[in-house]
């Protein structure tokens, strides 16, 4: 049946990435809830909640503030935080109460940007969509916000640009707290540096955007915020995950009928890893339960064939029954899906999956 | 003042009176900061028993949570648990179910398909609705009704409304109300006795068994221990019930409007004294001595050992704890301790304790968990040695700490006499 799940518990929704791509940059954020979603972002989908404070706030809405509409309430509550706290930025994130209510979220911007001096973004989230969704949209609304050409790069050519953009570096997408630091080491050893756009690097950093010598996306909900720097700043992008190698044990790929199930981008860089390994072009499909891009897959010379949308259970288990694979790549909450699996079940952890780190 | 957490003394307070609780105290005045006492306050699903869990507090039930994916996503926590596993499901919703309402004509199916699924046929399923369903006045009773005739099997509703937390009928009074309505009228049994209020059982030695026993009581029920559906229905030939816990008030009320079973309340004190005038009050309605002398007195004695090798504690006391953090900061104070700070979320309700606090250590900072600058709590200054519960541990991680909050519930005197033995070993 079309949204039932017997074995996995719904993935992350799109709330829990606006927050992830938001959670580092020093803002105030708001989750305009009941209490319940922010209690699942800080309590379970924001690992990085349980190491620092960090000024996530739910609206606290109740029965009548949605059944009579009181922005103003929230307006109210937020201008009163927003005097008492140290934050750069304002960032309102829509549920379901919300959703199901109607608010205007351009509305509440404009409003709440009249009652406060700080700057105020809104993401229109509704927790029915995945994460990516709303982490594409939190990219977008914060660099169009904070992005602005830097009169330093006017005259910059490609080489005297500082630094390598990262986009769709987020705990949900990467299942890997120490991911931006290795990333910037593979950088740094090739003696560039890489910026982590929400992992380690700040809003300082985002308003710097235009400096970056290329964009580098490693997650598909990156993927417009980096076409949107393209045509703001001209700054070159390109689609990869610099870290593929170390999610590929060494095991004998060749010849294998493999199925590797990630997030896009990764589930694309760990196939080009194996075909590296073994030299050749293997029989390798990609699957994801998350957004699927074809620019993706056309940057990356993949067949549309070879790489599909997960979307129930019944497709997972059933494909994995049709294809008799000798190897699979997946979160290892998938594996007890498949309890008939005779061939290599190799754990690729996805935190948006099963709200687990890799280790 | 930016940078600086609001707090005000109890004494402060006290002056103020419970109809000028400050803004600050107020939930409903400001954002709610995201602090470990906010996750089990304000969101009736994260923590502990919230209502996913003790939804499945009857033996053998199944819980199917028809909601957008986001109020389900948490689930995996408590999933993760054996006993949990295999007894949760999802039935997600979109946007256009939200429109439409489709998805509650798939509820009957969605059940039917489940426990078809399943080696064993649970005894329940409760069916799980959040904040979406409350906004679109659906009635769960009649989908359950419906769901009831296809699978022949108990069907109930559960409400994990966030948005009602504050209302006359909280989540987690609603969800003991689902619990206890399964149980069909049956024959009385002067000697049977229903505790309510708590998911998990009382500690094996509470004296509180032993002085029902003493009364001539022979079985006493609690759903926690209770082994099968079978036996889950024989609570329904108790005596009365005594309630624990104020969020089993309306239960206690519908066992005695449905059931004919009367209810006397009882608190979790840590006061001794309070304690013994309780059990006292207690006898008196019963109409026979009840009376643990023994149990008291080594409450007694291991507070005395407490004070002797700590008697330069001081303390900071947490809302996320087997407590009422007033009380608990009452009896400490009482016993001759220092208690700096408390975190706690104030109601017209505490000022009972914030009274006899403010004679006795009217300079206790009280701060509110969910207040905004709490995230600026700075525990340089406040010369806490030991603090009591999760949300005081995350305010001092440098400290000693009991978290206090395991799920075997402390009670009576055997919760006093533990939980200085516990503050003993740190």
């Amino acid at each position: 049946m079309k949204g039932l799940r017997k074995y996995l518990t719904p993935f992350a929704p799109d709330q829990s990435g606006a927050v992830s791509v938001l959670y580092e940059l020093g803002g105030m954020l708001v989750i305009c809830d009941a209490g319940g979603c922010t209690g699942n972002v800080c309590g379970f989908d924001e690992p990085r909640w349980f190491e620092t404070r960090s000024a996530v706030f739910s609206a606290g809405l109740r029965d009548m503030d949605a059944i009579l509409g009181r922005d103003d309430r929230l307006v109210a509550k937020l201008a009163d935080a927003a005097e008492k706290l140290d934050v750069t930025f304002a960032a309102v994130i829509g549920t379901p109460v919300p959703a199901v209510i109607g608010t205007d979220y351009r509305a509440l911007e404009r409003m709440l940007s009249k009652k406060t001096d700080l700057s105020v973004l809104t993401v229109n989230t509704d927790g029915m969509e995945l994460y990516d969704k709303g982490e594409e949209k939190a990219y977008l609304a914060l660099f169009e916000k904070f992005s602005d050409k830097n009169e330093e790069s006017e005259d910059m050519n490609d080489k005297d640009r500082p630094h390598i953009g990262i986009i769709g570096m987020t705990p949900q997408d990467v299942s890997d707290l120490k991911a931006a630091n290795k990333i910037r080491k593979v950088y740094a050893d090739q003696g560039m540096r890489a910026i982590c756009y929400g992992m380690g690097d700040g809003l300082d950093e985002v308003r710097n955007a235009s400096l970056a010598a290329k964009n580098v996306v490693v997650s598909p909900a990156a993927l417009k915020a980096a076409q949107y720097l393209q045509k703001k700043f001209g700054t070159p992008y390109e689609i990869a995950y610099p870290l593929a190698s170390e999610l590929v044990p060494e095991v004998n790929y060749q010849g294998k009928k493999i199925l590797i199930v990630q997030q896009q981008v990764i589930a694309n860089a760990v196939r080009k890893e194996i075909e590296k390994r073994t030299g050749e072009k293997e029989a390798i499909t990609t699957a994801t339960w998350f957004m699927r891009k074809e620019e993706i897959l056309t940057d990356l010379n993949v067949d549309a064939a070879d790489d599909i949308s997960l979307k129930e259970e019944d497709d997972f288990i059933s494909l994995v029954e049709k294809e008799g694979y000798d190897v699979i790549f997946a979160d290892p909450c998938m594996e007890r899906m498949i309890p008939g699996f005779e061939g290599t079940f190799i754990p690729l952890t996805h935190f948006a999956v099963s709200g687990k780190l890799n280790v | 003042m930016r940078g600086t957490a609001y707090y005000c003394t109890v004494e402060e307070l006290q002056k103020r009176g419970r109809d000028d609780i400050p803004e600050q105290f107020r939930s409903n005045t400001h954002l709610i900061y995201s602090s470990p006492a906010t996750l089990a306050f304000n969101s009736p699903g994260a923590e502990g028993f919230g209502v996913k869990r003790a939804g499945l507090a009857i033996p053998d039930s199944i819980m199917l949570i028809v909601a957008p994916g986001c109020c389900g996503r948490n689930t995996s926590m408590i999933s993760s648990m054996p006993q949990y596993e295999d007894r949760f499901f999802y039935l997600t919703m979109d946007e256009t179910d939200i429109v439409t309402g489709r998805h509650l004509k798939k509820v009957p199916k969605a059940v039917q398909e489940i426990c078809d699924s399943l080696e064993k046929k649970p005894s329940v399923v409760m069916i799980c609705i959040t904040c979406v369903d409350a906004l679109l006045g659906t009635d769960m009773e009649r989908i359950c009704r419906k769901s009831e005739e296809k699978t022949g099997l108990p069907v109930r509703p559960c409400y994990m409304y966030a948005l009602t937390r504050e209302g006359r009928k909280p989540p987690m009074v609603h969800v003991r109300q689902s619990l206890y309505s399964l149980l069909e009228p049956k024959k009385k049994k002067g000697n049977v006795v229903n505790l309510l209020g708590f998911f998990s059982p009382l500690m094996d030695d509470c004296e509180l068994y032993g002085m029902l026993e003493k009364a001539g009581v022979k079985t006493v029920h609690e759903i926690s221990r209770c082994k099968d559906y079978e036996e889950y229905q024989t609570m329904a030939e108790a005596n009365f019930n005594l309630v624990l816990h104020p969020e089993a008030r309306f239960a206690a009320e519908d066992f005695h409007e449905k059931l004919q079973i009367p209810f006397i309340e009882l608190r979790r004190l840590y006061q001794i004294d309070k304690i013994t005038k309780q059990y006292q009050a207690l006898g008196n309605v019963l109409g026979i001595p009840f009376e643990d002398h023994e149990a008291e007195a080594a409450a007694l004695d291991s507070v005395k050992r407490l004070k002797s090798a700590k008697p330069d504690a001081v303390f900071a006391i947490g809302e996320c704890m087997n407590g009422d953090p007033f009380e608990l900061a009452l009896a400490l104070v009482k016993y001759g301790f220092r208690v700096a700070e408390i975190y706690g979320t104030l109601t017209a309700e505490n000022f009972v304790y914030l009274k006899n606090l403010s004679e006795l250590s009217p300079q206790t900072k009280v701060f509110s968990n969910m207040e905004p600058t709490m995230l600026y709590y700075d525990p340089e200054e406040s010369g806490v040695t030991i603090t009591i519960g999760k949300d005081a541990c995350y305010y001092h991680p440098d400290v000693k700490n009991v978290m206090w909050n395991e799920e075997v519930q402390p009670y009576g005197y055997a919760g006093v006499r533990y939980l200085c033995e516990r503050l003993l070993e740190v």
